[in-house]
Formats: C-alpha cells, structure tokens, sequence
C-alpha cells in the first residue's frame, strides 16, 4: 500500500472513529435511542431494526466503492471492452433494494397506525407554539381533579403512565414539538389543530426543542416535559388552580407588585391580582403582542425554567438537585419549586433587565412598523435597578 | 487568465460585498441582514471559484473567443428592458410598490438575460454554438417563467370572463371551452403531421381570444347579481338571532375543510345542545377554547326545525360608556347539516363578567359554556 493511500485510509478511519465516538455522549436529554415512553418505544422497536439493516447495506455498499475505487483506478493500462447492460444484475439490483423497502415500508406503515391511535386517551392538552416559547393549556377535566382550566408555559406536567393527547397548533409561524423520549415529533401549524399521543414510563423531566425553523429564537424555543407520580400530579393540578396571593403590605414584595401592576400585566396575567382600586387585573397581550399572548406567570416559581425554557429558574446546584434526582424523589424535588436558596437570581435579573440581550426577539420599538408596534417577545422595559429588585421579590411569591 | 464566467461572479461577489459594508454602515448594524449578504458573497465566490477551476465548463475560451473590440453578433434589448426596469423601480418609490416590484422583476430579468448573452457571444466565433449555450444556461429559466406567466394570464382573463356573463352562460361557456380544448388537442395527438406553424397559430390565437375576452370582461365590470350582493353585504349575515336570512352559501357545509382546525363539535339533539371536544370521547357542557387564536367549532343540526348556532364573545365599548355584546353565528340549517364557525377570543375567562357561551336563538335553558384559560 503506498504511502499516500495510506493515510487516506488513516484519514477516513480517523473520521469515522471521531464520529462513532461522538455517539457516546453521556449527558444526552435528548437521545432519541433512549424511549421512556410507549409511543418512543414503538418508534425505537422500528427505527433499531431499520437503522441495522440500512447500516450493512450502507456498510456494503461503501465497501463496494472503495473496492472498485482501488482495485481499478487508472494506472495507465488499456481501455477495457466496453459493453452495454447486464439485465439479470440490473433487474436483481431492481427487485432487491425494491423488496427491502417493501418489507421496511409494511413495519412502518403499522407502526404511523400504531402512533395515530387516539381512542384510549386519558388526558388532554392543548400546545401552542408562539415565537419564541410553548404555552400548554389543560382543558378542565374533573376526574383528574382538573375543574378549572390550567395554564402554564415551559414545562408541560402529566401524570406518569397516563396517555396524553396533546391538541397541537401556533399563533404565528410553523413550530414542531419535539421530546425525543415520549414520542417523535409534530409541527405546530397556525389554523389546524394537529394531536400527538405520549405518556411516560416513570417519573422524570424530558427535554425537548421546536425543530422547525421559526425565526430569530428557534435555538432558544425549548420546552421539557415533568412526568409526576399520579399523587404529585394530583398535588401540581391543586397548587395550579388556586390563585396568586397578594404579598403582605409594606414588605419588598408588595412594592413588586405594584411595578408589575404598572408594567407586566400589559401582557402577563397572574390570576388573582388585583389593581389598587381593587378590581381584577387583566393582561391584554392581543393589545401589545404580534401573536397576542404571553405567559401567565401566576405559578411562575412553580416552574423550573423561564423564557421558552431557555434559561434556568434553579441556580445550577439545585438544578443539578432536581435533574439527576431518581424516579422515586424527582417528583418531590419538583413540587419544591423554586425557594429563595434556589432562586437562580442572576439570569432572572438580567431577563428584567434587558430581555432582548440573552434572547434575540423583534421587540425594539423603533422597528415595529410592520406589527403595528407590536412586539415579537420581550422588550427592554427600561427598569431601574430599584424595580428589578422588587420585581424580583414579587416574582419569587408566584409559587 | 480570468474566464467570462469567473468575472461575473467575481464582479457579483465585490458587488455584493460593497453592499454588505454600506448595509452595515448606514441601514442597520444587526448582525441579520449582513450574515445574508456574506451568505451570498460567499456563494458567488464559490461559484467564481468553480468556474475559474473548471474554465467555465465546456465554453471555449482563450484562443477561440472573440477577439476583443469584435462586433457584437446579435442585437439585444436587454438594455432598453433595463431602463425600463431601472424607470418602473425609481417611478414605483415615488408611487406604487406594485410599479416598485414589477420594475424590480424587469430589471432582475433583463440584467441575468443580458449578462448572459454577453457572455455566450464571448465564447466563440461561432453564432450557432454561442445561441446553443446561451440557451443550455437560460432555457430551464426562461421556459417555466413564461408557461407560467402566459396560464396565469389564461386564468385570469378566463376568470374574468366567468364573473361577467350569467351563470348559465358561464356553465356553457365552460363545457364548449372544455370541449374545444378537448377536440383541438385530440387532434394535434392524432395528426402529428400537422404543420407545426398551424398548431402555434391555433394556440398563439386562442390565447389571444381568451385574454382580450378577459379584458373586455373585466371593463364590463361584475354580473348583476354579484354587484348586487357586493353593494346590499349578502353573504355579511350579522343576523345572530331566530330571524333566517334571504341571502346566505346554501352549501356553505359542503366547505367544512375546517375541520382541521375544530376544538368541537357542537351538536342540537331532540332540543338538546351537547359538545364533543377533539380527543375527548364524552360529551360535555363546557369546552375549552384556544386563549388569542383563531378556531372553529362545528355546529351540527339533528333536529327537524332550522336553527343557528350564536356564541357570546364578551361585551365591548363602542363608546364611551356605551358597551355592545360580542356575537358571531353560524347561518340557520336544516336537519343533518353542519356548519363551521371560526371566531377568535383575545382574553381569558376571567376578563368578562358573564361566562362566554353558545346558545341556538329560541332554545331556552341550554347553552354551552365556553373556558378560556
């Protein structure tokens, strides 16, 4: 073998080490080779199979070209007899890739049925997609304790094994959802309603992004999904339907409130509060957004994340708590919420600072023209140092 | 040592790039727009390079390509379609985006034709050869652009002549039209030796027949009727009460392609109103409807007496201290059928006083309630 050749062949072997290595990746939310739920896990009992069968093809057939590639490169011998056609190899290279597609095609087309099967549903949720996060809201439904709507944003809540159907759409663009470990993934589209069954095996948090393209924050649109136990469910569900208490008078929190009285409910609701006069206070985001909503952030510290799950309410030590918590404890970790020692300050400060310097977003005012000043995410509202720390201590009473 | 296909695009690449700088310096310094424009100098530079490498392909250049200061081999009117171009943008700032944009596509169309006919005719002495590869680089262009343009052309004059003649004339002038392209075509397939001057005679005249029969229909305005329609708002339907409208779409169930976007479904039974919510097996009383974003419920009609569904959508100030109800209705139906109504809720529950609902006009006690979260 000549010198050259040889490190071709080092060359392509180092690749390919390289990206089998790349596989190996331990802290991995989003494999799609490790299904927790009965959905993933008849997608995963097809793709192995399939993804074995189009490797050796793969294998072979790569094998073939490096073969022909080397053993009859031009070294400057004579012109071989030319001929035209093989019919028995042609029609056999016909007929094989065509059969092992047919077998392919007969497991997949059973496992698109197996996936739409929506009958034996036990819970529904409605999932919109808006730039640049995902709002879920829980249609009442008594028998699981849910006798009001419940809205939230982020992170999706279920009960562990209980088949969810999620009623999927978008307020703007095209989104997709995505939690490889639940089930494979379903485009948001504005004007249809598109559903998508999952459930989880155990309790955990699943990871997730959009993955379809949606403008400036696609990257930044992530959502996760906490399955509880059915008694943590039913202990989220009753925590959810109450309402926001107002903090008590002359204390940090209560000045919050009136800074998010004066500024946030433009767009975000807390059920429950109240403005000074004492009626309801309500958010018009159909007045001051493109899409017309914004998160409720009555249960914000309920959550473990904010802005479209893109940044961590946890300090990372205590996300790191709840994360690699097991089946048996996630749930408790969980229903913990966000307590002041956990509070990660830092990136909640600089969102209320500057929102639009962690999260690319059309929210500058001067460029709104073509939304009729209407924002695309969250502005810079411009708060003093001095508001952002009573925001801050309001927003940390929103459990 | 440069080839004609390497300095176009080496010339589009600097274009490009001078642009990206004056964009940056005095339109907008977000890293967006110029990540574009580097996007495209980047691209034409490959090409440039790919080009330069390959010699442009299979044009000859170097010893055969036209001497310099030759004659030009064929007259071109790609220029004049530049400034008329050039004229239709500058005049179209001044007054129109759509004179803006059609002098935009002008001046796009002829500068590719143009660039493109020069440097074919630089590839050789030979005319024939050069109009052969002008027509390899522009012909998979040019040829779907004009199909398009000329049935777009048909579409519209056609269109234009359905809606001015009676719907009786128009369901005749549709099955002769029909028959005739049927005929006309037959033929052609079944006399291929026809001459090929008298099928592009009869296709160039029918084209012609149907766009100045569209523009003589369109001076002559709308049929009676529709302008009828238009001027006393039809098909507006605001009624939302028990009174039955005289003008509404009779078939307006026949166009339930909205059923891809229902949240319910929304059933009158023996004098019962019941809603089946999507995924949901059991009927309910209450659905739960989308927060800020359009969607449709279908209403289904099983009893023997016409009725109309009619959602309360909250109240609203008209003026000061004068507040109206909210309402949107489907139209009366009979039994069996089924219309879709889309309406859109931008706040929650909470921000009326009465609970949202749909209700059928002269049904007492039953009416669903709708959830906003």
């Amino acid at each position: 073998m000549s010198t050259k050749i040889r490190r071709i062949v080092a060359g392509v072997s180092g690749l390919a080490a390289t990206a089998f290595l790349a596989g190996c990746a331990k802290d991995a939310p989003q494999d799609t080779w490790q299904p927790k739920g009965s959905n993933a896990k008849i997608i995963d009992d097809l793709q192995q199979p399939v993804f074995a069968i189009a490797g050796v093809i793969g294998v072979i057939v790569t094998c073939a070209v490096v073969y022909c590639i080397i053993k009859f490169r031009d070294r400057g011998q004579a012109m071989p007899e030319q001929t035209h056609g093989k019919p028995a190899l042609e029609i056999g290279m016909t007929i094989l890739p065509a059969l092992i597609l047919a077998g392919v095609g007969v497991f997949t087309f059973r496992t698109v049925f197996d996936l739409s099967k929506t009958s034996d549903t036990q819970m529904v949720v409605n999932v919109t997609g808006q730039q640049w996060w995902w709002e879920y809201d829980y249609p009442a439904q008594p028998e699981l304790g849910i006798t009001q709507p419940i809205i939230t944003s982020g992170q999706r809540i279920i009960p562990v094994g209980t088949k969810v159907l999620l009623r999927e759409t978008s307020r703007d663009v095209i989104h997709s959802y995505w939690i490889p470990a639940l089930n494979g993934k379903r485009d948001a589209v504005p004007g249809r309603v598109h559903t998508l069954r999952l459930d989880a095996d155990e309790p955990g948090i699943y990871a997730g992004q959009c993955t379809e393209f949606c403008g400036l924050s696609h990257a930044n649109m992530r959502m996760e999904t906490v399955a509880l136990s059915k008694e943590d469910f039913a202990a989220w569900v009753a925590n959810q339907l109450t309402n926001a208490k107002s903090p008590a008078e002359k204390t940090l929190a209560k000045e919050g409130e009136g800074v998010f009285l004066n500024q946030c409910v433009r767009c975000h609701q807390v059920n429950g509060l109240k403005k000074v006069d004492g009626t309801p206070a309500i958010a018009a985001p159909d007045e001051n957004v493109w899409a017309g909503a914004a998160p409720n952030l009555t249960h914000l510290m309920s959550r473990n994340t904010f802005a479209g799950a893109a940044f961590d309410l946890l300090s990372k030590k205590c996300r790191a708590d709840v994360w690699g918590a097991s089946s048996e404890t996630v749930g408790k970790k969980y229903l913990a919420g966000v307590g002041e020692e956990c509070l990660n300050q830092t990136d909640l400060r600089r969102w209320l600072r500057n929102a639009p310097a962690m999260k690319p977003m059309y929210a500058d005012p001067a460029k709104l023209t073509s939304t009729n000043g209407k924002y695309r995410g969250m502005p810079n509202l411009g708060l003093t140092e001095d508001d952002i720390d009573k925001l801050v201590a309001y927003l940390s009473t929103l459990k | 040592m440069f080839t004609p296909g390497s300095k176009l695009f080496l010339g589009l690449t600097g274009f490009v790039l001078a642009v990206s700088v004056i964009y940056v310096a005095l339109v907008d310094n977000s890293i967006g727009g110029a990540v574009a424009l580097l996007s495209v100098a980047t691209g034409t530079a490959l090409l440039a390079g790919l080009t330069l490498f390959n010699r442009d392909g299979e044009v000859a250049v170097g010893d055969v390509a036209a001497p310099a200061g030759a004659e030009p081999l064929t007259s071109s009117m790609w220029p004049l379609v530049a400034t008329v171009g050039f004229v239709g943008v500058v005049a179209g700032l001044l007054t129109h985006p759509i004179v803006f944009f059609l002098g935009l596509i002008a001046l796009l169309a002829s500068g590719t034709e143009w660039l493109i006919q020069s440097w074919s005719e630089g590839a050789s002495s030979d005319k024939t050869y050069n109009a052969s590869i002008r027509g390899r680089m522009l012909h998979p262009l040019e040829f779907p652009v004009l199909a398009l343009v000329g049935l777009g052309v048909i579409i519209v004059a056609f269109s234009r002549v359905m809606l001015a003649v009676s719907r009786d004339a128009g369901a005749i002038i549709f099955i002769v039209a029909g028959a005739a392209v049927l005929f006309v075509g037959s033929i052609f397939a079944l006399k291929p030796s026809l001459k090929k001057t008298l099928v592009v005679g009869i296709c160039v005249a029918s084209a012609v027949g149907v766009a100045a029969s569209g523009i003589a229909a369109a001076s002559n305005g709308l049929r009676a009727d529709l302008v009828e329609a238009k001027e006393e708002q039809h098909f507006s339907h605001k009624e939302c009460g028990e009174e039955v409208s005289e003008h509404f779409d009779h078939l307006a169930e026949g166009t339930i392609s909205l059923r891809s976007n229902a949240v319910a479904t929304i059933e009158l039974r023996d004098g019962k109103l019941t809603a089946r919510e999507l995924g949901v097996a059991k009927v309910t009383q209450t659905i739960t409807f989308p927060r800020s974003n359009s969607a449709t419920i279908i209403f289904r009609n099983k009893d023997e007496k016409e009725a109309r569904l009619t959602a309360f959508l909250g109240t609203k100030a008209v003026q000061d201290g004068v507040v109206e109800e909210v309402l949107d209705c489907t139209q009366m139906i009979g039994k069996d059928h089924e219309q879709a109504l889309t309406f859109k809720i931008a706040k929650s529950s909470r921000a009326s006083d009465k609970p949202y609902t749909l209700t059928v006009p002269g049904l007492e006690g039953q009416s669903i309630e709708i959830m906003v979260p």
